[in-house]
């Protein structure tokens, strides 16, 4: 029987959800990876503009916010073991929604039941560093008086990001008794290649984020954390890359594995999660 | 949206319904106005979460007390004594990772919106320097609004924390009048907290009104031992950047002094004191109120003679 995968890609605008999309199927097109298609995709209509920018050497535009495809790839490993893949590609802004007007449409509540992996982009680049009076202590403080009292506030990155989670464990319908096995969680810190650093992975998201970080291994028994870069460097949307045009995209893009090592497969964050038992 | 006949339900406010219904045409209680006013609900393929993020109040606590009762921690002081800066220190404390270890790590909060609303004044924002969180109104409330931590153990146990953020003028109301009509929040917290922080304000205690201060603290101090009927009780000075006559510090550990246990004291500032990081001292503070175990029960040792426990009273 083929297991199926249906991954359950979670991330917000501009983290690159459909660009590492559109890298992963060019490299199980041209079977560049340690994943193999084993027949033929049912639809790349989602991914078709992508693939004809990058392989020109440009970036794509974002995706429409009211689109959601998904799109079932058959895959194969080096060992033989079969899986349907099913990978979204969707308006980031609708992630957004979830969180800010706490409003979960009914497709929503059936993709999460029926995921068996997360996986969440986490662009850290893009992420706002607040200061406050631990990090940059105050000399003298104003009092409350006379501050115009602003109604209106940014809940922060971090809180935005363990409220989503919070949100998909409970239409899920996981209680957190134990910390879960399944579904299991992979977090993805994308655009690797903006942060130019060389920590491990899953330290850099403890030092930028160590709420998150402390959420996600006291609930799960063992998260993955990978850097991606699917593109390994900036592109435009109206220039074209020399590089990217004459050696192909499937030539650029990389992973960072949990222990730090640089891998220029893709796929391998979904290779690690169909080798483990489903 | 009409408002759910049902005492505990906040369908109308953005929730779940209390009862359980998904669909709010399928609960009884709703259907009992629907007929009346027979307003459709705005979209019904869309589901509602049964937390809303703000700050709970009495009966959202159910949500997070099915586990097990959470903790409740009772701040109680005078008005800007600085019981809202303490709760946004934690929650900017934990934002950094400073709060959690390995024997306590970060597990979930249901009230993530309300932190980040007390929190969000002592962040530095463009053009703006952080300054106290404003005064936190007192309405007609019967209990306080609650902010909640859960934490999970080493040992993979979940515990689920509690803060009551009151207004000042409650407990200064109880402190006068333990019967006092407008202050039933203050009551409330007397009632269900398992650990209470007395606050000291050292400003208004160097203050020109110092008399009146200490006076309040004296009587406030009296209301909460006699009300804590042995459950942690902490002194915990606020502003501790300021300096204050050894007498005053001296009367004002002698209104505590009268439990028989030596009652732990605590100093916060969020200024830096010479060497001291001023996370230090909240830091501190947090494993304290974070060690509280509450008493456990002596379950009655029977004689059974079946083995099924649920027959273990019943039977003759």
């Amino acid at each position: 029987m083929t297991a199926q995968h249906t991954i359950l890609l979670v991330g917000e605008s501009n983290v690159g959800k459909t660009h590492y999309g559109a890298q992963f199927l060019k490299r199980l097109m041209v079977k560049a990876c340690s994943l193999k298609m084993s027949g033929a995709p049912t639809n790349l209509e989602a991914f078709s503009t992508a693939l004809s920018c990058l392989t020109e050497g440009k970036a794509t535009d974002h995706t429409p916010a009211s689109t959601y495809v998904e799109s079932v790839w058959p895959i194969a490993d080096d060992l033989g073991r079969v899986a349907e893949l099913v990978w979204p590609d969707y308006g980031g802004e609708q992630v957004r929604n979830l969180v800010t007007q706490r409003r979960i449409p009914a497709a929503w509540r059936e993709r999460v039941l029926v995921a068996t992996d997360w996986v969440l982009l986490i662009r850290l680049h893009s992420l706002r560093s607040e200061d406050d009076l631990f990090s940059r202590p105050l000399e003298s403080f104003a009092g409350a008086e006379g501050v115009e009292e602003s109604a209106v506030y940014e809940p922060s990155d971090q809180a935005r990001t363990i409220e989503l989670l919070q949100m998909l464990l409970y239409l899920a319908q996981f209680h957190l008794d134990r910390p879960l096995n399944k579904p299991r969680l992979t977090i993805l810190l994308s655009c690797w290649d903006e942060l130019g650093t060389t920590d491990l992975p899953a330290n850099l998201l403890a030092s930028r984020l160590p709420m998150l970080w402390s959420f996600v291994r006291s609930n799960w028994m063992a998260p993955t954390v990978m850097g991606l870069s699917a593109l390994e460097r900036a592109l435009s949307k109206t220039d074209t890359d020399q590089d990217y045009a004459i050696r192909g995209p499937e030539e650029f893009g990389y992973v960072v594995l949990s222990d730090g090592t640089q891998s220029p497969d893709i796929t391998l964050p979904v290779q690690r999660l169909m080798a483990s038992e489903l | 949206m009409e408002r759910c006949p049902h005492p505990n339900c906040f369908a109308d406010d953005n929730t779940t319904c209390t009862l359980g219904h998904i669909k709010l045409e399928s609960c009884p209680e709703w259907r009992g106005i629907s007929q009346a006013a027979a307003i459709p609900p705005s979209d019904s393929s869309e589901m509602l979460l049964p937390w809303s993020g703000l700050a709970m109040g009495e009966h959202d606590l159910a949500f997070i007390s099915g586990r097990v009762k959470p903790i409740t921690i009772g701040i109680v002081g005078p008005e800007s004594a600085g019981k809202t800066t303490i709760l946004g220190a934690f929650y900017l404390l934990l934002g950094r990772g400073g709060l959690t270890s390995d024997e306590a790590s970060f597990s979930s909060s249901y009230t993530l919106a309300g932190w980040e609303a007390v929190a969000t004044c002592l962040r530095w924002k463009p053009g703006q320097s952080p300054h106290f969180p404003p005064h936190t109104p007192s309405r007609a409330a019967r209990a306080p609004g609650m902010l909640h931590l859960g934490f999970r153990r080493q040992d993979g146990s979940l515990r689920d924390v509690v803060f009551a953020d009151a207004p000042g003028e409650w407990f200064q109301k109880w402190a006068i009048n333990e019967q006092a009509a407008d202050a039933e929040g203050a009551r409330w917290i007397a009632r269900h907290a398992d650990v209470t922080l007395l606050i000291a304000d050292r400003q208004a205690l160097a203050g020109p009104k110092m008399g009146t201060a200490r006076n309040n603290f004296q009587l406030l101090a009296q209301r909460a031992v006699a009300e804590s009927h042995g459950r942690r009780l902490a002194l915990v000075w606020t502003k501790g950047d300021v300096e204050v006559a050894p007498a005053m510090e001296a009367q004002i550990k002698s209104a505590l002094a009268t439990k028989a246990s030596s009652v732990p004291e605590f100093t916060v500032s969020v200024y830096p004191r010479g060497e001291l990081d001023p996370a230090e001292g909240f830091r501190e503070l947090f494993n304290w109120i974070l060690s509280t175990k509450r008493a456990a029960v002596n379950l009655p040792m029977t004689e059974a003679s079946g083995h099924d426990p649920l027959f273990r009273f019943g039977r003759r």
